[in-house]
């Protein structure tokens, strides 16, 4: 097996009395996806907030490619090649999908070096094109991101976090406040973006169908812990988890 | 022509020049707001830093004998070395500080008291520099020639500086609306916490839109110093003639800005030879009219977009 893209190590993190992580042991092998699945509070986002520094652990360490990014700055591990997307997508809302895509563009890896380039020079709308394409977000382009669909909103959200062109992505219920039916068409687009891009991912999310479709691995959440992890038939018929956790 | 008319004629474009500093100074404070959500009051002492330091500058080019004519470009230095120089740090050594604070009116307060106490320091800084007598570098003024209009005498540099206003007008309208920086200036201003999920430098942002404030505000200084007698006190009028214009404005308003301050300018002009008791009042009065029937200034979509 290849050695793991990212890897916590003893990862303890407690706020007062309430430990949001507890000993977090967990390796991502590059080109998975890794489903993070658990009851509200069982410390999913914390723990994706510990990997991209928006917390620092207590204890323990994560590392990234081999080397240690625990307490870096989120802007610094972005860099490193993780980014995240959320699960209340941040957007420019009056600004068209496009506008909103040669904003993360342009902000990525440019610095302020020839800050007098027009946002809609080839240079930015280019790569933003393409991810228009690679997500399948062309039909909305020109339309703002306040007047389409959620499913839309989430669909541009992995796309800004794509224009960083990271090597792994963390998602955050991509698919909340998305319709049961258009549930799965979305993460298929999803899933083939990332596919494509040769991105690895991290997914919390709660709908168990989609779980069972798309993860290759899956870890169960509970007090901070991780429970029990492995390939999602094995995980998702484990009848403990099936009683106390689903 | 009537015996009003040539002395209203008089007025529109004196109180035109004036407006035009009156709008470099006020768009600056206006920028510096629509970005950073603070309300400088710092902002006239960088303006009377732009005086001293042009004024200052003109005596040096009288001194080593230099061609008068580098007066001109001075002046724009002078602008370019104070906001460059003061915007920064001010920005960078004491603001910054501030942005952490969460509560919103606690947060307003610090910047408030924070600019009020850099007003103050620079005002004593300025008295410790240049002392206590007025600066007059009014050469300067005539140097450019005058312009005749229905017979009566204008300076030519008064007519340039309405082109400078204008210029500075359409300048930053293109680096808004047309470049990268720009439009992530915009962003910024429109909502900085998605500005910085997007990877908008957002801190960087801060710096540059506040040290563009500084450098119109110590332009407006630096162009008005021929025309004016550069002695302390002239920031803390200009920082209260300023916070009518972008109150009028609407705060974060760029083009409001420019009619704010033409209103103004004229206004105070008309009433200077119309009415002289009332020409102080004016300014205030017409911010009061203003906002008594739109409170949120003549431009009121700052509340959805601030630049």
């Amino acid at each position: 097996m290849s050695a793991p893209l990212l890897e916590a190590r003893g990862v303890d993190l407690h706020f007062g009395g309430v430990q949001a992580a507890k000993d977090v042991n967990l390796q991502i092998f590059p080109g998975e996806f890794f489903f993070i699945i658990g009851q509200n509070g069982a410390g999913k986002s914390t723990f994706l907030n510990i990997c991209t520094g928006y917390l620092k652990p207590q204890r323990g360490e994560i590392l990234f490619q081999g080397r240690p990014i625990t307490g870096l700055a989120p802007r610094a591990i972005t860099r490193a090649g993780i980014a995240r997307a959320f699960q209340h997508p941040q957007l420019f809302m009056q600004r068209s999908v496009r506008d909103n895509l040669r904003f993360a563009v342009a902000a990525h890896g440019t610095g302020f070096w020839r800050p007098w380039r027009a946002l809609d020079d080839p240079h930015f709308d280019a790569p933003a094109r393409r991810l228009l394409q690679l997500c399948d977000l062309e039909r909305v382009a020109a339309q703002p991101a306040a007047k389409v669909a959620e499913g839309f909103r989430k669909l541009l959200d992995v796309a800004l976090a794509l224009a960083l062109e990271p090597t792994l992505l963390l998602l955050d219920e991509p698919t909340s406040g998305v319709s049961s039916a258009d549930k799965h068409g979305i993460m298929t687009t999803l899933a083939q973006a990332l596919r494509k891009e040769r991105v690895t991912a991290v997914f919390v999310e709660h709908d168990m169908e989609v779980v069972r479709r798309f993860a290759d691995r899956v870890g169960v959440w509970a007090n901070g812990q991780i429970l029990i992890s492995g390939p999602p038939e094995a995980v998702l018929d484990d009848p403990h988890v099936r009683e106390f956790v689903l | 022509m009537t015996a009003i008319a040539g002395p209203l004629l008089s007025a529109t474009i004196n109180g035109v020049t004036y407006g035009a500093t009156l709008f470099l100074v006020a768009v600056g404070l206006s920028l510096i707001f629509g970005v950073l959500r603070v309300l400088n009051v710092a902002h006239g002492s960088f303006y009377a830093l732009g005086a001293f330091t042009a004024a200052s500058a003109w005596l040096l080019i009288s001194a080593l004998g230099w061609p008068p004519l580098c007066i001109y470009p001075a002046l724009v230095i002078s602008a370019l070395v104070v906001g460059v120089a003061v915007g920064p740090v001010v920005e960078r050594g004491l603001l910054r500080w501030t942005f952490g604070i969460e509560a919103e009116a606690a947060r307003e307060n610090a910047q408030l008291l924070a600019t009020y106490a850099i007003f103050l320091m620079l005002e004593d800084a300025q008295k410790l520099i240049w002392g206590g007598q007025p600066y007059y570098s009014g050469s300067a003024l005539r140097l450019l020639g005058i312009t005749r209009i229905n017979g009566i005498p204008y300076t030519n540099y008064q007519l340039l500086l309405i082109l400078v206003a204008v210029l500075v007008l359409i300048a930053l309208r293109i680096l808004l609306r047309g470049t990268k920086m720009g439009k992530f200036v915009l962003a910024v201003a429109e909502d900085p916490e998605v500005s910085s999920a997007m990877g908008i430098p957002v801190a960087r942002i801060y710096t540059v839109a506040f040290t563009v404030g500084a450098i119109l505000a110590a332009l407006g200084g630096a162009l008005a110093s021929p025309t004016i007698g550069v002695n302390t006190g002239i920031g803390s009028e200009m920082i209260v003639l300023s916070f009518a214009v972008v109150a009028i404005a609407g705060l974060g308003q760029i083009e409001g800005a420019a009619v704010a301050a033409l209103v103004i300018g004229v206004g105070h002009s008309i009433a200077v030879f119309f009415f002289p008791a009332l020409s102080s009042v004016i300014p205030y009065a017409t911010m009061l009219l203003v906002l008594v029937f739109k409170p949120y200034g003549l431009f009121a979509a700052a509340q959805v977009r601030r630049i």
